[in-house]
């Protein structure tokens, strides 16, 4: 019999008060996830889909979803033969018991033998279950399973969501799904607007969804065209007053999950608060307002912003005019501290900071800036820093945190550093370095510019890495409380890419010296390394270099990452010539063969026990090739050097061909070793090609 | 520039101080509210009145509206800041438990204030509440009017340490804010508290003086050995009637600690690392304060529950 499967739209919208913005459309994709994930888990076919989300609802439409599961051949596997059937062959209590349990007789199962063993089984073909049957239970579970950092409870009900649930609408076909979401009676009601259409809207079938909310419903429930709404709103405002505004992507999205049906405007402060660094005019309207700045055509802020209301005022005059009363308070508070700040002068706050604590273990944020003080010492001086500056710096960097403004908004610590200090009158490039010490934040960040604020960044992160080790909140998994896998990384990237010709290791050594010895600090230099070079693979990796490459450069166990780095290019570009393979098998060989010898007690080579041929000609061109590439080494010139000593590739492999190393002759097997182990020595002086694979 | 406008407001506004309170009042009384008045002991918010903190523990159901003066010592701008100030006004309703239209009866508070939602842009943004020292969360919204914050709206998770069941719905209004809408007003002391023909009062008549010696009392001349001193005493005599099975009087001793820290913070005597410790202390007297309610509520067989059954509608 052919069984009819036809397909149905379904239309899911949780109906809820008001969402938080930030993790709306997150939690909505995730929604729509889910259920796409559920239907391929349970055999149901479908075809597009679409996700929705406003404040007050997420709604998901999976279009061309079967209404039935197909049949499916089951096997079930019951007890073993010698445990079904006694000694005279009378089923078993057990294998009645199994049988039963599938609604069958014994004589009905039939036999499943394998080399393993010998079962009873039972064949079923399960029916498909109706789709609408299967829904509720895979919306609850779906709705369990959303990513949500804290659920609530609302009036004397147990279940638990983002916000109290208000509606469910759950619609197959024209048909709506009798069942209970969590708590909520699902029906076809979606309801508009907060105001503008507070009234029920029934949908009748999915499709329509869309269509019906943004008439009569005023609500425009599709959040990628509502983004884009918003967006195109406030660039024309922005045009139409000579302007252009300042959309800040996690702005524009935070606002879009905070309205429906979204009215810009624009709105005016006093231009006397122009006067306040841009940073802080554009925190004060993007953070606690969630304004658009405005910029003029020369790139300077207007005393101007650009708002988005969620109605259609019957007076829009008045929206206007009391956003404009809720800004001017607040940029007179930015007045008030960006005064009193100006007035205490940064290095005032020296002193404050002995009160504020690092970490308890790590003592105060004075303290770290102390530590800083001798890092950056090590630093400043190979890297050709005035060391004044320097440490001036490492006495400063955290002074702002004791400011009001960055109380006010902590994303401008560094930023009003910056200011402060430059109009305390420290030198320029300390004031500089106090903002550019935090840069990366974030992966693919900018790294600080000045060589100033590199040394300060390095001294920060270096000394925070092995505070953090030493007191053992080493991160693990996808645990990383103080964020070290960002601190290494952001380190790794000063020293390579703004090319910091310093000694990781010895950095280490300083910065655990400067830890009292309680801490143990020194004990944690190897570990932080390692933790380091782990960083530094992903690093690499991610960068398209290949591990073997890595592993190779890895082996030689430098702390100076811009001789690593330049090990690591030139053996990238050795890794294909052609000659690489056989010189990697070579150093492979040697390694094994050294590794079983011994009796090796010097690399003396001695010229009159080298008794082949091919033995001679290999010693007096590894001689030739030491002289000649010792120099280049020492120059760093390590792709030229690997290229010279690809040239050994035809001597090496005469070698190997005629001689045996491990011959009887005890002085001649050693002058052999020798021979090898001085081959060997002068590849490792680039790198471990050995490790290289073909 | 605001002083100037007076005049002219003074005739625009049918909505003085005093009018605003009366007409929340009325407007909660008509929706089951016990309309209390302020606890008269310094409370940082209305949460910390025991109509809420208390009440929002256990099963009873309850409803209460009422005012109360909230002292922020930190937030004390000698008088010179158009609207932070130490002392405010709160208007507290908490409804428990939480009513499916919470939303829409707080909106309908609005419009009974001649606030109309089709004019203003009224929005929930997502604020979470924490108190530390109650050992209280929990998750709610701040409300903008024109996005100015007028309210704190939130759904009580968890008072004293322990999870709250049925969950209390609490609405606390910022009086102040509220009228400076309304009066169209840019600073706060010059609200009008009340007028008539004969007279005119200002906000700033009644407590702008009151703004200027506190913020000196706050930042500069509170004895901090005193504070010291009163704040271990509070915290032992709390201690020592939550021993004695005394819910509310142990809580009033954790109130008075609580209110002397907040005054040591203001004069910076405590440190940061100190803070922790301090705020610890106080959650721990008001986590034992809630436990010994909550027991001598079970003693007397939850009373409230009993007269009115526990079921969501049982103000309908």
């Amino acid at each position: 019999m052919i069984v009819m499967r036809s397909k149905q739209d379904l239309l899911i919208e949780i109906g809820t008060e008001e969402l938080p913005p930030k993790s709306l459309s997150g939690v909505a994709q995730a929604l729509h996830d889910e259920m796409c994930d559920a239907f391929k888990e349970h055999a149901l076919d479908f075809a597009t889909t679409s996700w929705y989300a406003t404040p007050r609802r997420i709604a998901v439409i999976i279009r061309q979803l079967s209404t039935c599961q197909p049949d499916r051949q089951a096997q079930r596997r019951g007890p073993a033969l010698s445990a079904a059937f006694d000694d005279a062959g009378k089923p078993t209590r057990a294998a009645e018991g199994f049988a039963r349990s599938c609604g069958a007789t014994v004589g009905q199962l039939e036999k499943l033998e394998t080399d393993k063993g010998r079962w009873l089984i039972f064949d079923a073909r399960v029916k498909g279950k109706p789709t609408k049957t299967l829904i509720p239970d895979l919306l609850e579970t779906a709705l369990k399973r959303l990513p949500i950092a804290r659920r609530m409870r609302w009036g004397a009900s147990n279940v638990e969501f983002i916000r109290p649930i208000k509606w469910v609408v759950l619609l197959f076909g024209r048909e709506t799904i009798a069942s209970e979401i969590m708590g909520i009676k699902a029906g076809r009601q979606s309801f508009g607007h907060r105001f503008h259409h507070p009234e029920a809207i029934p949908i009748e079938q999915p499709d329509d969804y869309p269509a019906l909310l943004k008439k009569p419903g005023m609500v425009l429930a599709n959040y990628n065209e509502r983004s884009a709404l918003i967006r195109s709103q406030v660039e024309r405002i922005a045009e139409k007053n000579n302007g252009t505004a300042v959309i800040d992507p996690e702005l524009l999205d935070e606002v879009t999950a905070l309205v429906e049906w979204p009215v810009s405007f624009m709105g005016h402060f006093n231009p006397d608060f122009l006067k306040l660094p841009k940073e802080v005019l554009i925190a004060s309207m993007q953070d606690h307002q969630k304004y658009f700045p405005v910029l003029d055509k020369a790139g300077n802020l207007q005393a101007s912003f650009i708002g988005v209301a969620n109605i259609e005022s019957l007076q829009p005059a008045l929206i206007k005019q009391g956003n404009e009363r809720v800004i001017q308070p607040r940029l007179s508070d930015a007045t008030f501290f960006w005064n009193r700040d100006l007035n205490n002068g940064l290095a005032t706050h020296i002193a404050g900071l002995k009160k504020i604590v690092y970490q308890k273990k790590l003592g105060s944020l004075y303290e770290k800036s102390e530590r800083l003080h001798n890092i950056i010492a090590s630093l400043a001086i190979p890297l050709k820093v005035d060391i004044n500056n320097a440490q001036r710096a490492a006495e400063l960097c955290f002074c702002d945190l004791l400011t009001d403004m960055v109380f006010e908004f902590p994303k401008l610590q560094g930023t009003m550093g910056k200011y402060y200090a430059a109009a305390d009158g420290e030198d320029a490039t300390v004031a500089a370095a106090l903002e550019a010490y935090y840069l990366p934040r974030f992966a693919g960040d900018a790294l600080p510019s000045t060589k100033l604020a590199q040394c300060l960044a390095m001294s920060e992160k270096v000394d925070t890495l092995l505070g953090i080790f030493a007191i053992g909140k080493v991160p693990t998994g996808d645990k990383d409380p103080f964020g070290l896998r960002r601190t290494a990384i952001g380190l790794l990237r000063i020293i390579i890419e703004c090319e910091c010709d310093i000694d990781l290791k010895a950095l280490l050594d300083i910065a655990a010296d400067n830890y009292p010895d309680a801490i143990n600090a020194k004990d944690r230099v190897d570990d932080v390394f390692q933790f380091l070079m782990v960083r530094l693979r992903q690093y690499y990796l991610d960068a398209g270099v290949s591990f073997d490459v890595f592993e190779s450069v890895l082996a030689i166990r430098t702390g100076k990452l811009l001789d690593f780095h330049q090990r690591l290019t030139a053996v990238t570009a050795f890794r294909k010539r052609p000659e690489a393979q056989s010189l990697a098998a070579a150093n492979k060989r040697i390694g094994n063969i050294l590794k079983k010898s011994t009796g090796l007690d010097n690399d003396k080579i001695d010229d009159d026990l080298l008794t082949a041929g091919s033995e001679t000609t290999l010693a007096i061109s590894l001689q030739a090739y030491q002289k000649k590439v010792m120099p280049m080494i020492a120059n760093r010139d390590y792709q030229a050097t690997l290229t010279e000593l690809a040239g050994l590739r035809g001597d090496i492999d005469n070698f190997f061909d005629n001689v045996m190393v491990l011959c009887d002759d005890n002085d001649i097997k050693r002058n052999r070793l020798a021979l090898l182990n001085n081959l060997r020595l002068l590849f490792l002086k680039i790198a471990d090609i050995s490790k290289l694979q073909g | 520039m605001a002083q100037d406008n007076k005049k002219s407001t003074v005739h625009k506004t049918q909505w003085s101080f005093q009018q605003l309170i009366f007409a929340l009042q009325q407007y909660w009384s008509g929706h089951g509210c016990v309309i209390a008045q302020p606890y008269d002991m310094e409370l940082g918010a209305g949460t910390f009145h025991p109509m809420t903190f208390l009440r929002a523990i256990g099963p009873e159901p309850w409803r209460a509206a009422y005012v109360q003066p909230s002292r922020r010592p930190t937030d004390g701008r000698y008088g010179e800041h158009p609207n932070r100030l130490q002392h405010y006004y709160q208007f507290q309703v908490v409804l428990k438990p939480s009513p499916d239209a919470i939303q829409q009866l707080y909106l309908d508070s609005l419009k009974a204030l001649g606030i109309d939602t089709h004019i203003h842009d009224i929005r929930f943004v997502e604020d979470n509440w924490e108190s530390p020292t109650l050992g209280a969360w929990g998750l709610g919204w701040e409300v903008w009017l024109d996005g100015m914050e007028i309210s704190q709206f939130t759904y009580f998770q968890q008072i004293g340490g322990g999870d709250c069941n049925p969950v209390t719905g609490e609405m606390t209004y910022g009086l102040e804010r509220i009228a400076m809408c309304l009066q169209n007003c840019s600073h706060v002391f010059n609200l009008i508290w009340t007028q008539d023909k004969q007279q005119l009062v200002t906000y700033g008549d009644i407590y702008h003086q009151n703004e200027v010696e506190m913020s000196r009392y706050n930042f500069g001349q509170a004895n901090t050995e005193s504070l010291f001193n009163w704040f271990d005493a509070y915290e032992k005599e709390s201690q020592a009637l939550i021993d004695a099975g005394l819910a509310i009087p142990a809580y009033e001793m954790t109130i008075k600690a609580s209110h002397i820290f907040n005054l040591l913070d203001a004069r910076g005597a405590i440190s940061v690392t100190e803070r922790q410790g301090y705020i610890l202390r106080v959650r721990v007297l008001a986590c034992a304060v809630a436990k010994t309610y909550y027991e001598s509520r079970a003693a007397l067989d939850f009373p409230l529950l009993q007269r009115h059954g526990a079921t969501d509608d049982c103000y309908a």
